[in-house]
């Protein structure tokens, strides 16, 4: 099955591990500067607002607003079967954090709609945090 | 910003430009498109391949400097670069040699891209289109992107069009009218891929959807061939076989919240729709003392239609949001005021990544495009958005 082709992330980097370390407990974290609280996504170790370099990963609930999206008609990649969309969502209470996500088919969006995380396994059983429309 | 000292305005010219045929798939290696642009570049200098001292490339070329020097067998090398990221690079290329010249690195320098975009790597199925196993890491950002399904510059731009379409109420057609300006300077244009393919508005609305809401007719070709410029000072630039076209100022810039990696982490910028042309524009017009209302025909990084929507607004051709009825209003037309893409652009002459587009406006500015813009004395070149890039004013010099 064409699922089995996509591609899992790297989950060892040592900027962005701390992602799919939380997201395996289906935690969506967000690395914040333990000084100031700057939202530092992609996720990095310099806090550029403060020039500190204590970082944590701060969780946060898994809720955002659609900000974007894109209906793919096209397979650009083995394992992912067209037609699909990407949503693109700004975290809740991450403000200005976006974050992308895969739907299957042409579900109906709206720019501005509620849209939450579910923890959904890739290929290799890595979790993804992937946004749904909060109904 | 004080302009004065090291001021670079009109001290270089383009003496030389060339190019190849360009096709799906061109039978030869990049190396063979690379030599015959360059060859085609330096004797439309009137130079010999002993003049050029100093070579710059697009970091995504799979040529090096000292590729292209053996093969031209160059025994003057002082100087070489790179440039980028891909798109980005044509503007940068320019803005190097010039440092090389000024400084007195090189005399003549020798820019260039070559790929075999079709029948080779199709960078729209994304730079990690090879990887197996996992993907991301080592400040790539890919693990948030490629794992979701976005692997596409493509899905990029799609995502930021729907973002205008929302904002600004952006429609459709007018996309369209790019594609199809776009299209009408190609039918006229002998080397451009889509020479003989007419297309009007319906056609582009019939065109198939790709990523929603981008059509085909909306993406740039792939294509095979390659683009070469000799970049000397003025005052040998005045000597060579051509008139004289100068470059009246270049900048490189970013956009303020600058995010990593290639594409899909530009959806992350406290506003995507902000683009470094925003930048460029003002950095580029002070530089060069003049304003969007001097310029007279522009050549413009088009990898999508979108791409070139919002640079009518960043580089003041229109206010913010007014890029779409700016499209459909006749302005970019030949007779229009800002005529643009005159050669056909990424859209439909060929995709040589920002290179052509240079090509293209030193043509204009000696009379001998193939939609010529009567008296044209300003061209703005701009190079591929959307991370951090380029952009150029050349005029006419006398």
């Amino acid at each position: 099955m064409s699922y089995a082709e996509r591609p899992p992330p790297v989950t060892t980097d040592y900027d962005t591990a701390g992602f799919w370390a939380a997201a395996s407990e289906k935690k969506l974290a967000v690395r914040t500067c333990s000084d100031c609280g700057q939202s530092l996504h992609m996720p990095k170790a310099y806090c550029h607002s403060c020039g500190g370099w204590e970082t944590e990963w701060k969780v946060v609930p898994p809720t955002a607003t659609l900000y974007t999206w894109t209906t793919t008609e096209r397979e650009l990649r083995a394992g992912f079967k067209p037609p699909y969309t990407i949503v693109c969502v700004e975290v809740d209470e991450a403000p200005g954090v976006r974050m992308v996500g895969y739907l299957p088919g042409r579900p109906h969006l709206k720019v501005g709609m509620a849209m939450h995380a579910r923890f959904e396994p890739t290929a290799d059983g890595t979790l993804l945090p992937q946004w749904y429309p909060t109904p | 910003m004080k302009q004065g000292e090291y001021s670079h305005q009109d001290k270089c010219g383009i003496a030389g430009v060339g190019w190849t045929k360009f096709s799906k798939n061109s039978g030869r290696s990049v190396l063979s498109l690379a030599t015959e642009a360059s060859l085609n570049a330096i004797r439309d200098a009137g130079l010999q391949p002993d003049d050029i001292d100093g070579i710059v490339r697009c970091d995504f070329d799979v040529v090096a400097h000292n590729d292209l020097a053996n093969s031209l067998n160059l025994s003057n090398l002082t100087y070489w670069g790179y440039s980028g990221a891909g798109g980005a690079a044509p503007a940068g290329m320019v803005a190097q040699a010039i440092g090389a010249i000024l400084s007195g690195q090189a005399k003549t320098v020798l820019a260039f891209r070559s790929l075999n975009g079709r029948s080779g790597f199709r960078l729209g199925k994304g730079r990690t289109q090879a990887s197996s196993g996992a993907i991301g890491g080592n400040g790539s950002y890919e693990e948030f992107f490629v794992p979701f399904g976005m692997v596409s510059p493509g899905q990029v731009w799609a995502m930021l069009a729907q973002r205008h379409m929302h904002q600004f109420g952006t429609k459709p057609e007018d996309l369209g009218h790019i594609a199809v300006t776009s299209r009408e300077r190609a039918n006229s244009n002998p080397n451009a891929q889509m020479h003989g393919r007419t297309m009007t508005l319906d056609d582009y609305l019939a065109s198939p959807m790709i990523s929603s809401p981008l059509r085909l007719a909306d993406y740039c070709l792939e294509t095979d061939g390659a683009c070469a410029l000799v970049v000397t000072s003025a005052e040998r630039a005045a000597d060579t076989a051509k008139p004289p076209v100068l470059i009246r100022a270049v900048a490189q810039g970013a956009v303020t919240g600058i995010q990593p990696g290639m594409v899909g982490p530009v959806l992350s910028r406290p506003d995507p729709m902000t683009l470094p042309s925003v930048n460029i524009a003002k950095t580029l017009y002070a530089r060069a003392g003049l304003g969007p209302q001097d310029i007279d025909v522009a050549q413009l990084y088009d990898c999508f239609t979108i791409t070139v929507l919002v640079q009518f607004e960043d580089y003041g051709f229109c206010a913010r949001g007014e890029g779409g009825p700016f499209a459909a209003s006749g302005a970019i037309k030949m007779g229009g005021s800002l005529p643009i893409n005159t050669s056909g652009g990424n859209l439909s002459e060929g995709y040589i990544h920002g290179m052509s587009h240079i090509v293209e406006g030193v043509l204009q500015l000696r009379g001998e495009s193939t939609s010529q813009v009567e008296g044209a004395e300003t061209c703005l070149v701009t190079s591929g958005l959307p991370v951090a890039t380029g952009a150029m004013i050349l005029r006419r010099g006398s």
